[in-house]
């Protein structure tokens, strides 16, 4: 069992380091950041110094090292943009994006559920299909769309929800800041928490649906209303329960997608966070942002898939048969 | 606007009835910096111009007037200028600004770590006379030194060196990256980079204010649409650019106005004078035709001007004969004409210079640097096609383009010139025509490899001319040379387009910087 979780842990840093190595190995083409560091009046010379300062003469594996270096002691470099640590900036920004994150993620899951639920018990009625159909229009336009048109008719026509922003909020501690504690900071989560929910809850209301038609068809099921049961024990406590755990395990593979996918919905928003953070280094070539956040999100996803991987092994005997007695 | 300001003085007794002057706008660009000399760039010298004063400044007209210099003065034949300065100012923190202040500003700004030192390359020395004036002696004579330095910003040395940043830190940053001390009108409350910043007026400010506002709240907003989104449902006053698109729309709506004016940004072709053979397209390897004068004057001829504005600017931008828009100074009235749209008479110059059967070339254009970019190079390449000469276009992010054109990777280039710090002619002269020479810090924007030895003769009377009439004469002759020569193609000036909500009155300055203190909330 130790050693499979070893293994696994070696893996997993090394995909972390292909993936820094990849990401360092695209930096050049995204630009040259000297020309957005220095004002049109640089002359050449200004250009090779800076360059030979930042390290940028150097070949990306040289690069990448250094990096590795200094992220291994904590030190993930100063932003060509801002001119300040990067770890204070992410720091700084992260909480507008797990915020967004968090309400999203619970927006798609209690919707999902209810609505995946409901749909499957009625299957034929004619709110099941309005909402079937509808739920389509989650899955195929785009965020960016959808976000931009909920602020034209909530922002614009209709004057209810700010158009932008994270509305006012509090300082919680030192690095924490909330939008939970202000009648205008809950306002702004609404339409963005919206836009980035809405995929992950036509995903998961189709999941449960099928999977619940699935399970209602099963034999025990039909024991049970042959018992005589309510329908409302026989949904939920029966059916229901069955149906959680492939659903249970998309769910928390999509946490990190929201967290990922946030870029799109920030940039639309102009929402605060470590999304909107990162399209900017793009824009301005800022090399050390880029690749802290490129860091960061490939550790969620590989942390992540390492605790599904351990978990299994727990959950079910059978692969920790299957790996101890391959010794 | 003289009524605001007892309204003002009373709504600061009253409490709460301040809120009713609060701003909020909007802009694509978080300035990077609040360090007036580490980036020289519009957005942060534009943001920094409401914190921080500089001797001189601009007008609402783009004329020069006295700031923090009461006034100043050519010292003996033209060996530099004397400057009074103001007294009774302080700053922010309530030191009082004297001449070892603007000694320190000419120290930091001035080293070698500092974005704007190219201001101060023709200053020999820098003298202070007394508590009120100091001297600063140039080269040659510089009658264009005054302007040049309005947006040099005056800061604070006890401020700097009780806080550590004497100098500029760009690539590390200070304690003056986050925090600002100025004279200006509006003070920093609350700075967020990249979310928000808060400024307050300085009620210690030197001069009579012209705004009522309390409170002004600055937000970047990167995405037009959500820009756009944001002054329509009120969440802002003002913001700017409004994409050329939404412009038509935005006027016709209720409670919001599209304020239109001419940027001091001209778009031009750059070619490639030096390189003997062709980089790119169908004729890749042959010897470079743009070398010939027939050739690049075929091509000025084949672009249709008018037709662009139309059809791409929707009527909102002017078509360009120079290398600077005729609203700033030292533009040649003489040379007022471009060539116009001739594609017969093209067509005759490229079969003359024994390119009838046309050839092929590479235009580099970037995507993401100014507005319509992208557009107006397919548009170009389609004029092009109408004289049998095929620009096979390459567009590309800006963060790549110039890395591009540093490498001579082109056979014909968009370029756009904006004349920072003196803005005048002599400004494009000195970094797009003049021949690139490393050591005197000229034409290094000059890409094309340009030169021409009488413009590059004339550059230096130019810039030392006291004699406004002698000096456009200089600039006339030179003005004609690149233009003859088809050193540039230049196109049009670009527009300003902002946005207002309608009870906003402001002022736009052509070099696009916003200024909090001409604004009026009614």
């Amino acid at each position: 069992m130790l050693a499979f979780i070893i293994r696994r842990v070696g893996q997993s840093i090394l995909v972390l380091l292909i993936v820094g190595l990849v990401a360092f190995s695209m930096f050049r083409f995204v630009g040259d950041p000297i020309d957005n560091m220095l004002g049109q009046e640089r002359t050449m010379e200004d250009v090779e110094r800076l360059r030979a300062q930042l390290g940028l003469d150097q070949p990306f594996p040289v690069q990448y090292y250094r990096f590795l270096e200094g992220a291994m002691q904590g030190n993930l470099g100063v932003s060509y943009r801002q001119g300040r640590e990067v770890s204070e900036i992410i720091l700084e920004r992260a909480p507008a994006t797990l915020e967004l994150a968090a309400v999203s993620g619970i927006l798609a899951i209690v919707f999902g559920i209810a609505l995946g639920v409901f749909t499957a018990i009625r299957r034929n009625g004619v709110a099941a299909h309005v909402i079937m159909a509808t739920s389509l229009i989650g899955v195929s336009l785009p965020t960016f769309l959808i976000g931009i048109l909920l602020i034209y008719l909530f922002s614009v026509e209709l004057g209810w929800l700010p158009s932008f922003g994270r509305g006012e909020v509090t300082r919680i501690g030192e690095t924490w800041t909330t939008g939970f504690l202000t009648e205008s900071g809950l306002k702004a989560l609404i339409l963005p928490s919206i836009t980035l929910g809405l995929y992950q809850m036509t995903l998961i209301m189709r999941l449960v649906r099928s999977e619940m038609l699935e399970v209602l068809r099963q034999d025990y099921i039909r024991f049970a209303r042959a018992r005589g049961l309510k329908d409302r024990v026989v949904n939920f406590r029966h059916a229901l329960k069955n149906t959680m755990v492939p659903v249970v395990t998309v769910i928390g593979l999509q946490l990190g997608a929201i967290i990922a996918f946030a870029i799109i919905t920030e940039t639309v928003f102009q929402w605060p966070g470590v999304g909107l953070l990162f399209i900017n280094a793009i824009q301005f070539v800022d090399i050390p942002v880029m690749a802290a956040y490129l860091m960061l999100i490939s550790v969620m996803f590989v942390g992540i898939n390492l605790i599904v991987d351990i978990l299994y092994v727990f959950i079910d005997p059978r692969l920790r048969i299957e790996r101890t007695g391959g010794h | 606007m003289r009524p605001i300001l007892p309204l003002f003085l009373a709504g600061a007794v009253v409490a709460g009835a301040a809120t009713a002057e609060e701003f909020r706008w909007a802009g694509q660009t978080d300035p990077q910096t609040m360090d007036p000399h580490a980036v020289s760039s519009a957005p942060v010298l534009g943001f920094l111009n409401n914190i921080y004063d500089g001797l001189v400044r601009m007008s609402k007209d783009m004329t020069l007037e006295p700031s923090l210099a009461e006034s100043w003065d050519p010292i003996g034949e033209g060996e530099g200028w004397r400057f009074i300065l103001r007294q009774g100012v302080t700053f922010h923190d309530g030191a009082t600004f004297d001449a070892d202040d603007v000694l320190f500003a000419y120290e930091r700004a001035s080293d070698e770590s500092s974005d704007v030192r190219s201001w101060f390359s023709p200053v020999k020395e820098f003298r202070v006379v007394d508590d009120y004036t100091v001297e600063i002696y140039t080269n040659a004579p510089n009658p264009l030194f005054p302007a040049s330095i309005a947006n040099w910003m005056m800061m604070d040395r006890g401020w700097a060196e009780a806080n550590n940043a004497e100098r500029p830190d760009k690539e590390n940053g200070n304690y003056a990256t986050l925090n600002a001390n100025g004279t200006g009108a509006f003070m920093i409350e609350d700075r967020q980079p990249g979310l928000t910043t808060t400024l307050v007026p300085n009620p210690d400010w030197w001069d009579e204010a012209e705004h009522n506002i309390t409170r002004a709240t600055f937000t970047p907003i990167q995405n037009p649409a959500t820009a756009v989104a944001a002054l329509l449902s009120g969440d802002v006053d003002f913001v700017e650019p409004v994409p050329i698109q939404d412009a038509a729309r935005l006027e016709s709506t209720d409670g919001v106005e599209v304020i239109r004016g001419v940027e001091t940004r001209s778009i031009m072709l750059g070619f490639s004078h030096e390189a003997d053979t062709l980089k790119y397209g169908a004729s890749a390897g042959a010897p470079n035709p743009f070398q010939d004068v027939r050739v690049r004057e075929a091509v000025a001829k084949a672009i249709n001007v008018d037709a662009i504005l139309q059809t791409i600017w929707r009527g909102n931008a002017q078509p360009a004969s120079q290398l600077v828009p005729p609203q700033l100074s030292g533009y040649s009235a003489a040379n007022d004409a471009r060539p116009a749209y001739d594609p017969d008479g093209a067509r005759a110059l490229l079969a003359e210079a024994g390119y009838g059967e046309g050839f092929g070339f590479g235009l580099m254009c970037p995507n993401d640097r100014y507005p319509n970019d992208e557009a107006v190079c397919q548009a170009i390449v389609a004029m092009l096609a109408q004289i049998g000469i095929d620009a096979e276009l390459n567009a590309m992010p800006v963060s790549n383009y110039w890395p591009e054109l540093r490498a001579d990777n082109f056979d014909m280039y968009l370029i756009g010139w904006s004349p920072g710090g003196s803005l005048d002619h002599e400004h494009p002269l000195r970094f797009l025509a003049s021949t690139p020479n490393e050591e005197k810090r000229l034409g290094s924007w000059n890409f094309g490899g340009y030169s021409n030895a009488r413009l590059d003769e004339l550059l230096p009377s130019i810039l030392s001319e006291i004699d406004l009439a002698k000096r456009q004469a200089l600039l006339d002759e030179v003005t004609s040379i690149y233009q003859s020569e088809v050193a540039y193609v230049p196109l049009y000036v670009q527009p300003l387009t902002w946005g207002v909500r309608d009870n906003i009155e402001l002022t736009q300055r052509p070099d696009n910087f916003f200024i909090l203190r001409w604004v009026t909330v009614n």
